[in-house]
């Protein structure tokens, strides 16, 4: 029995010494850039760093990032001043685009539309509204010097706050113990195809066993529809609450979002109050290639192609050249 | 619990420890262990069928005592009647009522009159009913054919009845292989236990690896098979031949494997199917404790091949159709005992239904012959017809499956709705038919090699397949579970 127990620890031992050795040769785990807080509060990315991003078990999706001097994953650097034309993209991991090499992002497909203007994409997975509105608060002299700011919305995910807070659920992965498991690029690997799912969803049956937690009671089709009316009208309170505290440019200022999946009551309330919106919808809805990731749902290349082509065709509607709103110097 | 499962991962260890280390004293205690082990084990999947499997327990076990204590041949076969009645009935019940009451239904409605259903019953099939309860019934018979002597121990029969690795999904044992070793003393031994550990290991890369990864394609083909080419639905049923072959023989390996860490030996189930040369030689290699309980207590009780011609035909007929219906409720399965039965009377009447029966193929050499691989291919491709049947819903997705091969007999390339890298899955079963292929000697040594470095690489090479075909959105659970 002991010669079992000490060989089979002995082989799992070297099994996982060669396991780790195969996910770092053929690179099939992500890397995993630092995050950290700036002076002014703002979550980013740790300047100056490069890697890669990889989807699924065999390499789906395999892409270069690379995080500029501001904190952002880009091609270039974010140098707003009054005599050029600039765009901002602000959202979360669908601006960031870890899934595409960052040399092909929605920025750069947008400076090949418009040769003349210089895109800056403000992305961070997770950021939201608050989010969103507290940066360009914090950053209000680099957004004043940029021509038009793009903010990404889902409705659904991005109105849960009235303020601005530091999440630190985020931060908490830069905990030494974590930076100390992100070393290990197999640790990495299977907890992105989902291998340590199984471990977690054991334990927490195990707690909520033990402590016997009572099973939710179901929820019928009336109710479920009230609790969705009040958390539409929470979302809308929220929204009003962030524009008042952070300031709003309506000008400059143009959402983008999916009207799929975008409340009518927060649509209608944009639409009277005068928000300037892209619906990226009828462009993927008519699309007859995917736009999205086969084991991600982050938009592909077609469909970064179309979000640029809609922004690109917003502004040229609003004939962003001739109508400098740029805010004055002084 | 199902073995690919982690809770079965914790469940493992800490049952083959405490058996090990604490009830390692006497086999009464070890039983008392393993049973509970085992009760648990069915019980998280849902533990009102408990009862049904100490029903099944309890009758064959009185039952076998009064066959054997009883000398006249009336008495001794009446009792033997309860028992095939009471196993027969179980298994009507909760598997075929609502197949008989709908096809019933049916016919009448086929007279010209229509009549309403309303009998169906909402019924939940108890997992590895029409295992165990072959099982208990196999004893009975053993025993009226005076071919075991019955236990007087009521702990080791529900034991063998319920041995958690072969509870839900066999290998179908005879008392006389397993009750023996049951009611026997068992001593630790560090080989048994390394070759149930590489058994185990194996078992799990033919589930997760080549049953799981395939199912999406599979279940894409098969539910959309209108709108698909021949190429296409020939590459489907192709696949789910190795898919069904992966999910069964890597849950027997599993099996085998854990039976092995209690020191206990189970049948072999699956001998290298895919290189059988011809259908009578498949039937001895897959699925080999149904075929041969079917021959023990059906076939060879028929008068098997020891009649006239035509009633050994009519026998094979009658086991094949048995067979099929065994699987599942419905016409499709019959459908497909009844082509293999087509597939097989051929074979049997030329002779050669024996002739590979302690052979494999390329026996001594590195290579098959020509005439070894055209027959391994013929095999094959009749084998992998009569799944059409086999994974259709009914019997009219089935014809509907054929006629669209037949009507739409082009060339495509086939590309999955959420764009699978179908490269990645043919080089996989390109490897895991040449793997097989080199093992096909051995069927309980899937790391035989001289070097441990070799078979180090082995090792290594199954875990890193595993994970490079992990699925986790996946239904996890064993195809044989249903049946």
């Amino acid at each position: 029995m002991k010669k079992l127990i000490l060989k089979s620890t002995l082989y799992i031992f070297l099994i996982v010494m060669v396991l780790e050795g195969i996910v770092r040769v053929f690179h099939l785990g992500k890397d995993t850039p630092t995050r950290f807080l700036d002076p002014q509060k703002v979550e980013k990315w740790k300047p100056n760093q490069n890697g890669y991003s990889v989807t699924g078990n065999r390499r789906q999706n395999f892409s270069e990032y690379h995080i500029n001097s501001s904190g952002y994953n880009s091609y270039r650097e974010f140098t707003p001043t009054y005599d050029k034309t600039e765009i901002a993209l602000v959202g979360d991991s669908f601006i960031e685009g870890f899934h595409q090499d960052y040399y092909n992002s929605i920025g750069k497909k947008m400076e090949n539309l418009l040769p003349q203007v210089e895109v800056y994409e403000y992305g961070y997975a997770g950021y939201d509204f608050a989010d969103q509105l507290h940066l360009i608060h914090s950053y209000k002299k680099e957004f004043d010097a940029i021509d038009h700011v793009i903010l990404g919305i889902k409705f659904s995910n991005d109105l849960t706050r009235n303020t601005y807070q530091v999440v630190t659920g985020r931060l908490n992965l830069e905990s030494p113990i974590n930076k100390m498991l992100k070393k290990s690029k197999l640790l990495v690997y299977c907890k992105s195809i989902g291998v340590l799912d199984p471990p977690q969803e054991f334990v927490h049956r195990l707690i909520n066993t033990l402590k016997r937690k009572k099973k939710p009671a179901p929820i019928h089709t009336n109710e479920a529809l009230k609790l969705k009316q009040e958390k539409e009208k929470e979302y809308l309170a929220n929204f009003k609450s962030l524009i008042n505290k952070y300031g709003y440019d309506k000008r400059r200022f143009t959402l983008l979002l999916d009207s799929r999946i975008t409340s009518p009551i927060f649509l209608s309330y944009l639409k009277q109050n005068d928000f300037s919106f892209i619906d990226f919808a009828p462009a993927f809805e008519a699309s007859k290639k995917p736009t999205t990731l086969i084991y991600d749902r982050h938009w592909n290349n077609q469909g970064r192609s179309l979000i640029a082509n809609a922004i690109n065709n917003y502004l040229v509607n609003i004939d962003l050249n001739r109508n400098k709103l740029k805010l004055p110097k002084d | 619990m199902i073995f690919n499962s982690f809770d079965f991962f914790i469940f493992l260890p800490i049952v083959f420890v405490i058996y090990w280390f604490i009830f390692n004293k006497k086999t009464q205690t070890q039983n008392a262990f393993i049973l509970v082990a085992s009760y648990i084990f069915y019980g998280l999947w849902d533990w009102r069928f408990l009862f049904l499997i100490l029903a099944s327990t309890i009758v064959d076990f009185y039952i076998g005592q009064a066959i054997y204590n009883n000398t006249l041949k009336k008495k001794r076969k009446a009792y033997l009647w309860i028992s095939v009645v009471f196993n027969i009935g179980l298994l009507g019940f909760f598997k075929y009522y609502n197949f008989f009451i709908e096809s019933w239904v049916d016919f009448i409605s086929m007279t010209g009159y229509e009549i309403s259903n309303t009998w169906t019953l909402k019924i939940i099939l108890p997992v590895g009913i029409s295992f165990y309860t072959f099982q208990t019934m196999s004893y009975s018979l053993d025993i009226y054919y005076k071919r075991l002597t019955p236990t007087k121990n009521f702990l080791s029969f529900a034991t063998f009845v319920s041995f958690f690795p072969q509870l839900v999904a066999g290998p179908i044992e005879r008392a006389s292989n397993l009750l023996t070793q049951i009611t026997s003393k068992r001593n630790f031994k560090y080989q048994q236990c390394t070759e149930g550990l590489k058994l185990i290991l194996w078992g799990l890369f033919k589930k997760i690896v080549i049953a799981d990864s395939i199912a999406p394609i599979v279940d894409d083909i098969f539910m959309n098979y209108n709108e698909y080419s021949a190429s296409t639905l020939i590459l489907g049923v192709s696949l789910f031949s190795f898919q069904v072959y992966g999910d069964f023989s890597g849950y027997s390996d599993i099996a085998i494997g854990t039976a092995k860490l209690f020191g206990i030996e189970l049948m072999s189930n699956f001998k290298f199917p895919i290189f059988s040369r011809n259908v009578a030689e498949y039937w001895q290699r897959w699925h080999v404790s149904l075929s041969t309980w079917f021959r023990h207590y059906v076939y060879i009780p028929l008068g098997g091949s020891r009649v006239s011609k035509l009633k050994s035909v009519r026998n094979i007929i009658i086991i094949f159709l048995i067979s099929g219906f065994w699987h599942g409720a419905n016409w499709t399965f019959i459908a497909w005992g009844a082509i293999h039965a087509l597939l097989f009377i051929p074979v049997f009447l030329m002779g050669r239904n024996r002739i590979y029966m302690n052979t494999v193929v390329a026996e001594n050499s590195w290579l098959p012959s020509i005439k070894e691989f055209a027959q391994i291919t013929l095999t094959f491709i009749l084998v992998t017809f009569s799944r059409v049947f086999f994974r259709s819903q009914s019997i009219t997705d089935a014809f509907g499956f054929l006629e669209q091969m037949y009507t739409h007999f082009t060339f495509e390339i086939y590309q999955h709705p959420q764009g699978y890298r179908m490269i990645d899955y043919f080089v996989l079963i390109g490897c895991f038919v040449v793997y097989e292929f080199r093992i096909r000697r051995d069927e309980r040594s899937p790391f035989k090699f001289k070097s441990k470095i070799v078979r180090f690489i082995a090792y290594a090479l199954v875990i890193l397949g595993m994970l490079l075909f992990f699925d986790d959105s996946i239904d996890r659970s064993f195809i044989y579970f249903q049946f």
